[in-house]
Order: structure tokens, then sequence, then C-alpha cells
């Protein structure tokens, strides 16, 4: 019942057709992990923090992180298809020196399918903010980058003479090559795998491309929200919808020179500024307001927090991850970085922070802050 | 080029090694969470999907005529690979009350017009195809085929 590697009899199957696929494959696997790398930067508690431009920086690394990922999807599976016949390869059992060597390559070949599915799928998934399983998302997913590009590096090393010979020669061979042989070609397999990888893009890629929105009918968002702007955890989700318009709320400023309390109106009477940023969020979506309010800089200066230090700023929220977030000393003091009261002329909405947050250029939206309650120094708490 | 494998296999293995130690550094039951998810993945692919496909390009083979196979192959391979992708907003799992700003579209009215065009496509194709096959098996009535 259980076939031979033989059995499979399609000419299509080739490894011309798979080193092309591949090498495809291969392209997004790079950019997807070099950007993946890119987004887990900001989470490390390094020396050297990422840079505050360009202002779109995130927007486009994380843009294409996801999209990478989606493309590689269709990729995959093709290329899955075209070895499939592989599994069944006839193991040299009387061979013990080739039967090392065989085992070594099938379990170096299992580890890099096992990584690349768990790594597509639970993005895929976590895209959609949607959690089937129990392991936290960003840990098993960072773990699991590093487990697929290098079994990917492996694959690579163990196939290169087949890679080359695949593509010293032509992807149809001259007989199935004819004009009037019925039935697909090589060639057609390849193109359908990268329409299809294409077709997946455009589908998705109106979440972050603005242009694109109305063609992209499987993306995750549609980029329309309260005030323009889509939301990834609201108010009530926060826990935040009592205290976030209680008349008591006050801003906490904390700094050498003392504490100060600030009510909104008090925000509102200092200098403001306005400036056009993304929101552009770890599930690949983003989205760019015009948001008004206090430059971050002028309120640390006021409580006279030096110039190189961290700021540590903490929400309302009750519930949920993200909290608080530390701000490196080249963000607080950025021009652009405000403590936002207003989004696009209005007051802000009550899921995008009210009474305030924090937005700062080049910057994942769930470091964004949202319903401040306190800044202060970053050195000021343990960690 | 021997020096070349080397030096990515080495590389290859201590990004392996490094994710690995990494997934072992997670709590246990997170770990064995995630084994689970690894095995699965390979499990699903390799028991199910990868038989259906053969399974299913057999039968298609069946009832679909000869002249048909590629544009049928290029659409099939285009719209099932792209489902896949499409599986978590086709399925709203992530979908929240408090938050309608997330998968806020009509997913199923998109598919359905997905498979609209790639159907389109397919039958593009066969046209296509047929006469491109006509023109080539008799390149001496091109003229006369062409009107």
């Amino acid at each position: 019942m259980i076939p031979r590697e033989g059995s499979f009899t399609s000419p299509l199957r080739h490894e011309r057709l798979t080193a092309r696929v591949g090498s495809w494959l291969g392209v997004c696997f790079t950019i997807c992990f070099a950007t993946g790398l890119v987004s887990h930067w900001y989470y490390l508690d390094l020396p050297v923090v990422p840079p505050t431009r360009p202002v779109q920086g995130y927007r486009v690394t994380q843009g294409l992180h996801v999209l990478t990922g989606i493309a590689a999807i269709p990729l995959l599976l093709v290329k899955l298809w075209s070895v499939y016949p592989r599994l069944f390869a006839a193991v040299p059992w009387r061979d013990a020196r080739a039967l090392v060597g065989h085992g070594l390559e099938r379990l170096s070949v299992l580890v890099l399918v096992a990584a690349s599915i768990f790594q597509l799928v639970v993005g895929l998934a976590n895209a959609a903010q949607w959690y089937p399983w129990a392991f936290g998302f960003r840990a098993a997913h960072y773990a699991g980058a590093w487990v697929a590009i290098g079994a990917l590096l492996v694959h690579v090393a163990v196939k290169l003479p087949v890679i080359r010979r695949a593509y010293a020669a032509p992807l149809d061979d001259e007989r199935s090559d004819a004009p009037d042989r019925d039935g697909p070609r090589r060639r057609t397999v390849l193109r359908a795998a990268l329409l299809a990888s294409a077709v997946a893009v455009v589908a998705n890629a109106g979440q972050t491309v603005p242009w694109l929105r109305r063609v992209s009918v499987l993306a995750v968002r549609t980029g329309e929200g309260p005030q323009g702007i889509p939301i990834n955890r609201s108010a009530l989700a926060a826990g935040v919808t009592d205290t976030a318009t209680d008349a008591g709320w006050r801003l906490t400023l904390v700094g050498p020179d003392g504490e100060e309390s600030l009510t909104r109106e008090d925000l509102l009477g200092l200098e403001q500024h306005t400036h056009e940023l993304p929101i552009a969020c770890v599930e690949g979506w983003s989205a760019s307001g015009e948001w008004s309010g206090v430059r971050l800089a002028d309120l640390l200066d006021r409580v006279g927090l030096p110039a190189d230090a961290d700021v540590l700023l903490t929400s309302l929220q009750t519930r949920g991850a993200f909290g608080s977030s530390r701000l490196p000393a080249s963000f607080a003091r950025d021009d652009l970085t405000l403590l936002a009261l207003r989004l696009g002329g209005e007051d802000l909405d009550l899921d995008h922070g009210y009474p305030c947050r924090l937005i700062a250029p080049n910057r994942p939206g769930v470091m964004q802050t949202k319903w401040l309650t306190r800044v202060e120094p970053a050195e000021d708490v343990a960690t | 080029m021997r020096a070349l494998r080397l030096l990515l296999g080495a590389a290859g293995v201590a990004a392996t090694a490094y994710g690995a130690l990494l997934l072992w550094r997670l709590d246990l039951a997170d770990l064995l969470d995630a084994l689970l998810w690894l095995a699965a993945g390979v499990l699903v692919h390799d028991a199910l999907v990868a038989p259906l496909t053969v399974l299913g390009v057999l039968a298609l083979r069946r009832v679909v005529p000869v002249t048909w196979w590629t544009a049928v192959t290029v659409g099939t391979v285009v719209l099932l690979t792209v489902t896949v992708t499409a599986a978590p907003v086709l399925g709203r799992f992530g979908a929240r009350p408090d938050n309608p700003t997330l998968l806020d579209r009509d997913y199923l009215g998109g598919w359905l017009l997905l498979a609209a065009l790639v159907l389109a496509g397919v039958l593009v194709g066969v046209v296509v195809g047929r006469r491109r096959r006509r023109v080539a098996r008799h390149p001496d009535q091109r003229v006369r085929l062409r009107r």
C-alpha cells in the first residue's frame, strides 16, 4: 500500500523545477528572517537601539516580513509537492556508511520542513490574531526562525551540486518541451507557483499599502477604523474604559527635579505639535495618521530628565501585555516623538489611547503605549 | 565549492543549534506545545495534504480533457494555495466583539471573487492554448486560422 519513490511517474516532479522553486523560496525566507530580526531588535535590551529614521522604517520591514511569509506559502507547497516521492526513497539498510549519510540528510530535511511549516502557520495565524496554541508566540516564532534558517543553510550546502546541475540544464528538456505535447510543462508549474505567490501578496498587501486596499480581498484589515486608523487592543479589552475617562485622570511626570501631575487641559495648554506618523503593527498592517500633542522632550525637560535617559511609559491598562514600554533616549528626545492628544483634528478616540498616548517614529505599534498615566526615567525601575 | 559547502553547512548547524537552544529555554509546557505543533505540521502535510493532492490530480486527469490540463493546473495551484493563506481570515477565528477593525472584510465574498477570476483565467487559458496548439501543428494554415 505504501508507494515507492518510483511509483510517482510525473515528469513534472524534477530537480530542475525543485531547484528553481526552492531559489524563490530561499529569497522569501531570507527577507522574512532578516526583517524578523529587525522586529525582534526592538524587544531586546541591547546597548545599540534601533534608529529613529526612516520614519516609515518599521512599517516597511514588518510589512515585508508578513508579505514574504505569505508569498512563501504557495512556493513551499509546490516545492514539497515536487519532492514528495523522496519521502519514499529506498533506505540503504545494508551499507552502514550510506545509512548514516541517508539518515542525517533525512533528519536535516525533517527539521527544515517542520520548522518551515511551523513558522508560516504560526505567523499567518498570529497576523489574524488567532492563537490556537498555548505557547508564547514571540519566543517560539523567534526560536523557530533560527531553526528554519539554519536548516535551510544546511539544506543548501547538502544540495549545492544538485542545484548547480539543475540550473545548468533547461527547465524543460526538449522532448517534453515539444509544442504539440499535451498538458503542463515544468515551466507551467513554476509560473503557476510564482503567480500564486503574487496573487497571495496582492490579496493581502492592502493592509499596509493604502492604494491596494480595494483589491486586497483577503487582508486582515481594510485599514479603516475610528479616526481612519485600525486598532489592535480596544479600551474594553485593556480594561481602561472607566479609568481613561475619569475626570480625575492625571499624567504623572517623574524626574530628578521632582514630580508633576498634569491634567489633559494642562497638556493641551502646552506647545502643540502635529506630525504625520504611521502606526505599524507586528501583525504587518499599518496606517498613517496626523497626530497632535505635546513633544515628549518638552515634558522630560520640565522635570529635569537628562537627555541621555531612557524613559519608561506606563499605561492605565490592567489586562494584556505591553502595559508599559521602555523608550530609548534617542526616541524620547526625537522631535517627532509626541504624547498625542488628538488624531486627525479630533480628540483621540478612546480606543486610540485617550486621554494621551505615545507616538514615535519607526517603532512597532505595540510599543506606542496607549492610555498613559506615568512617565519616568527607566533607570528608576528595577528590571 | 567544497569550502563554500562546508561554510554554509557549519553556519547552518550553528544557527539551528541556537534555535534549538532558544526552544529548550521555553517553559516545559510551552516547549511541549511547540514540539507538538512542529510535528503536526509535517504530519498533516505528508500524511494528508500530499496524498490528497496526488489522488486529486489522478482524479482530475480522468475527468478533465487533455487540452485543459495546463490551464486547470495553473488555476488549481493558484486557487488552492492562495486559499491556504486565507484560512485564518475565512474562518474568522481571531475575530473579537470589541474590535470591529479586525477581520472587517467580507472574506467569503472576496474569495468567491478570486475563484471567479481564476475560473475566467482557466477558460481564457484553454481557448488560447487550443488555438496555439492548432497553429503549432499546422503552421502553414496560420493565415487561414487567424481569419
